[in-house]
């Protein structure tokens, strides 16, 4: 395995052999430890010292069932605090297949506004990946859905893309790393925590890759990886959630929309209510049954990424049946339609397709668009003006640079007091008022508020066996500090996240992760170990972030909604802080 | 005897038990029901059987999943918001981690294994 330096100084590259602290980690373990160990956590994140490191899981590029993640980490713009923020893609699949343990982006060249692009590639004679730049200049300014096609053109059909849209080029906080899904759209994003901008600030605006001869993933012991994989396969083949025309294949992530309406926790026109009267037409439900209209068939989801079983990634169709964009997940959905009282799947969907065009985060536009709509430059509901405003941050006006600042930086600017950020990242479609577990963990997570940082993979791991009521402050807090350190262990691990449906559920799915990534690196890790190394990345992170003077003061959700009731359960957020101290106090 | 209404939403494909309020992915029904009538009395009056429903929801708390049921008895009231949906949707367990629950379910989820840390309940078995 390799680290591989990609120096924008001078473009240069290193290769060196991973050093043996580095052997056992993948994914989120790989870029937080590096972002650890060499950002100083006091450098300007645009700046000549931040590092923007990509990683392969541990078991990507194997034959592990939906396991093709890469994550992207470097110190955020967006928050100031450490990031990682990851995606499915044939990208990630390639750097693994190349044997790159990291991609590490240094450096900065000195002339402004000139931008390159790395093509990494396998050299068969010397048995090791190369790296070549070549101008990005007629790439610049431009709709990721016109250059991918272009960059295809260059590099040939089968290789993989990454890169920053026209957000990263105008410094946006809000910005994201976009990926080719498997149709060769610019549409997995590394979206959170603005790293677009910290890759367009090193002079970079695409990473091409072509794995052609490359080696592979090296496996340590064959036998317990097929084991494991074969475990894991079965759990997701057999969970009602993750199976083929499961929940997730059929309505996607958008499955969520109706469900947290009827709970009265989903975000509403800027998070001032938890129901939408207009969800049930934006909905997953919605989407399925407005695609099947339009195309006069069901169409079941399908896969972002090479090798996966859950297939959640929907297509939505305009209504001449042709298609219109992909995805539109749930969180999406959710900010541009709920959350800014829009319940037109068209609208929404045109929205998604601008964000991809210009390298936004859905989330982070959805909740910025809320609070200009709050503070009156739009009215809530008017998808056409709504549109109109993601296309001013495309165009990079001075109303549109202000948004793109993000939700936070455009609260600032127009004096807007319900603001719904922790550590200036917006929280995604989960209202803390009434899911107050998953408010914990938005205020603890080392990313800001973030509805990945917290999932679960095993009861037993997480000592809820009778010692804790889950339901109690307590308890909550002490599930939250489980749920954080298992996910960043699946974040290491290379899987995409849901996979944990099935295993929490079923054993032996568990098991035959462990046993995977024990195939993998010839590890001897029990179950016991996912939240220990888990627990040690937290740790990595959440020093960083104190360094970079994130403390636990940060550590709270916003102070509106420890006053404003929600309705319609009409709670406020009264998790105490001491509760809230305690998730990273005790870890 | 007197009635009471109910305002019912089915998602999914229970949509077409609410017949001409069916929109196709919803449907939105208000239900003249006899004072006193419980969930029971709400889905037979549907035609769902109970094992075709999954989350359910009585004003926003959740009273159902696929495999736990405690809501079969719960006496509704007029005026009540019940939203049924189909064993498909699903809800994770960190999504809905304090989350409003009615009574009936928030004993029975202290009464499943691993206090209900689980993202399905299939196997439990209906414990009503």
């Amino acid at each position: 395995m390799w680290i591989l330096r990609v120096n924008m100084n001078d473009r240069i590259y290193r290769l060196s052999e991973v050093p043996e602290a580095y052997k056992n980690l993948g994914g989120r373990g790989t870029t937080s430890t590096i972002v650890y160990d060499e950002v100083p956590p006091l450098c300007h994140p645009l700046g000549p010292n931040n590092k923007l490191v990509f990683a392969p899981g541990i078991v990507t590029g194997t034959a592990a069932s939906t396991s093709a993640r890469v994550s992207a980490g470097a110190k955020s713009w967006l928050t100031g605090g450490i990031k990682e923020s990851n995606a499915g893609s044939s990208w990630a699949s390639y750097l693994a297949n190349m044997r790159i343990k990291a991609l590490i982006v240094e450096g900065q060249p000195k002339e402004k506004g000139k931008y390159w692009m790395a093509h990494i590639t396998w050299d068969d004679g010397a048995g090791k990946p190369k790296v070549s730049f070549l101008p990005a200049d007629p790439y610049t300014g431009k709709d990721l859905y016109e250059v991918f096609p272009k960059v295809y053109e260059q590099f040939g059909a089968r290789a993989a893309i990454a890169g920053c849209g026209v957000a990263g080029e105008y410094g946006y906080g809000n910005s994201g790393i976009a990926y080719n899904d498997l149709g060769k759209r610019p549409s997995r994003y590394s979206g959170r925590g603005g790293l677009g901008t910290v890759m367009a600030s090193k002079g970079l605006k695409f990473i091409v890759l072509e794995s052609k001869g490359a080696p592979g993933v090296a496996i340590a012991n064959k036998e317990v990886f097929d084991r494991g994989a074969k475990k894991l396969t079965e759990a997701l083949r057999e969970h009602a959630i993750t199976k083929p025309k499961g929940g997730l294949n059929t309505y996607g992530t958008a499955v969520l929309i109706n469900i947290m309406n009827e709970a009265g926790g989903l975000p509403t026109r800027n998070f001032s209510s938890g129901r939408f009267e207009g969800a049930a037409k934006i909905a997953g439900e919605a989407i399925f049954e407005g695609v099947k209209n339009r195309l006069g068939k069901e169409v079941y989801n399908h896969a972002c990424s090479p090798g996966c079983i859950i297939q959640c990634s929907n297509t939505w169709y305009k209504p001449d049946g042709t298609e219109h964009t992909s995805c539109v997940e749930y969180e999406s959905d959710w900010a541009l339609g709920a959350n800014c009282g829009i319940d037109s799947l068209d609208d929404v969907a045109e929205m998604v397709r601008l964000c991809n065009a210009y390298g936004l985060d859905t989330i982070e536009a959805g909740t910025t668009l809320a609070v200009a709509m709050e503070a009156g430059v739009i009215p809530f509901g008017d998808g056409k003006k709504a549109i109109g405003l993601v296309q001013e941050m495309g165009k990079g006006t001075p109303l549109g640079r202000i948004l793109g600042g993000g939700t936070e930086f455009t609260g600032r600017a127009f004096g807007v007091t319900r603001v719904p950020t922790v550590k200036r990242q917006s929280m995604p479609a989960y209202e803390p008022r009434a899911v107050k577990g998953i408010g914990i963990t938005y205020a603890t997570s080392t990313m800001g508020a973030d509805h990945t940082a917290g999932y679960t993979i095993g009861p037993e791991i997480l000592g809820v066996g009778g010692k804790v009521d889950p339901l109690s402050p307590e308890g909550k807090a002490a599930l939250s500090r489980g749920f954080q350190a298992t996910t960043a262990f699946i974040d290491s691990t290379g899987h995409c996240l849901f996979i944990a449906f099935a295993i929490l559920d079923i054993p032996s799915g568990f098991e035959g992760m462990m046993e995977e990534c024990n195939g993998v690196l010839g590890t001897n890790w029990a179950s016991e170990d996912a939240a220990k190394i888990g627990g040690e990345i937290l740790r990595k992170e959440r020093a960083f972030n104190e360094a970079a003077g994130i403390g636990k003061a940060e550590d709270r959700v916003p102070e509106f909604m420890k006053f404003e009731p929600l309705p319609p359960h009409n709670q406020v957020y009264d998790v105490p802080d001491k509760v809230l101290d305690s998730v990273y106090g005790e870890l | 005897m007197s009635d009471m209404s109910v305002d019912v939403w089915l998602y999914g494909p229970l949509a077409r038990y609410g017949k001409e309020a069916d929109q196709g992915s919803f449907a939105n029904l208000q239900m003249r029901l006899p004072d006193g009538s419980n969930m029971d009395a709400l889905l037979r009056r549907l035609g769902i059987n109970a094992d075709e429903r999954g989350i359910t929801f009585i004003n926003g708390q959740l009273s159902a999943m696929p495999g736990l049921q405690p809501d079969l008895g719960y006496t509704l009231s007029d005026g009540d918001r019940v939203g049924i949906f189909h064993p498909k949707s699903m809800w994770p367990f960190q999504y809905r981690h304090g989350a409003s629950m009615t009574e009936e379910m928030a004993r029975a989820m202290r009464q499943e294994k691993d206090h209900g840390l689980h993202h399905t309940y299939e196997e439990a078995g209906d414990s009503s």
